[in-house]
């Protein structure tokens, strides 16, 4: 049985190693053929944002790792639009987001999955 | 009727500090009282502080390292400590201490370290996963 398993960031990525190992866990599920949503919700949306220089802090940039995510069979990154809005950004200013999903349809992703996973 | 649930349990928080271990830890216990069944427990980010062997709290505490060693000595609950966590943070498998001349007998018992695919498999095997400590 193929499970659906849903990720949610809801925080920037760097500064610590938790997003890090966040998504190893990301790349395992695929890796187990599992059906794999990446959402980003609420300050989600700033971990993908162009631009990042996260080597200031000695952090390895982990956002194109994020690139190679379709290689095993996910199919990118889903935004909120409210969360897009409300910071003022724009999906063009984020790496490797290709779909924007309104709240009310991520609530429905998130109460349709089996599982589902923060840090 | 009762429904006998299947988890996997997930600890990420370091023993003592928070309070993630403990709650961890009676949450197994009371579901296994329960009936209910406990897949794996596996230690990620700094939930692997939780296998070191030489822990050492004072007489009158809870001694938080040996409540999982016992927990699967009596009920052989698989306890996986993250590879990637564990070396990151300096905890060995005896193995690969032997290796690079790191200390080989840091992990306690009852402990096992593995890789992050034990969690997943963990995951899809279980009814339910639950997360402890942020």
């Amino acid at each position: 049985m193929i499970k659906h398993l849903v990720f949610i960031i809801d925080k920037p990525l760097h500064g610590n190693v938790k997003a890090q190992e966040f998504l190893d866990t990301i790349l395992m599920a695929a890796a187990f053929d599992q059906r794999v949503d990446v959402v980003l919700v609420g300050d989600g949306v700033f971990a993908m944002l162009d631009n990042q220089q996260p080597e200031k802090l000695d952090m390895k940039n982990i956002l194109p790792v994020f690139g190679t995510l379709s290689l095993y069979g996910i199919n990118g990154v889903t935004v909120e639009e409210e969360a897009l809005k409300e910071r003022g950004l724009v999906i063009s200013q984020l790496h490797e987001v290709s779909n924007v999903m309104p709240r009310e349809k991520v609530k429905q992703t998130m109460s349709a999955a089996h599982h589902i996973f923060s840090f | 009727m009762s429904l006998k649930v299947k988890f996997a349990i997930q600890v990420n928080a370091s023993p003592y500090q928070y309070q993630a271990s403990d709650s961890a830890w009676h949450f197994v216990m009371s579901a296994l009282s329960s009936g209910h069944e406990v897949y794996r427990v596996f230690f990620y980010n700094d939930g692997i502080y939780n296998a070191f062997r030489d822990a050492r709290p004072p007489g009158d505490e809870r001694h938080i390292v040996e409540r999982w060693t016992t927990l699967n000595a009596v009920h052989d609950i698989d306890l996986v400590v993250c590879v990637s966590s564990a070396q990151r943070r300096g905890l060995l498998d005896a193995s690969v201490a032997e290796k690079v001349g790191g200390y080989q007998h840091a992990l306690a018992d009852g402990f096992r370290i593995a890789g992050l695919g034990l969690w997943m498999e963990g995951v899809i095997e279980s009814d339910r996963h639950i997360i402890f400590g942020a």
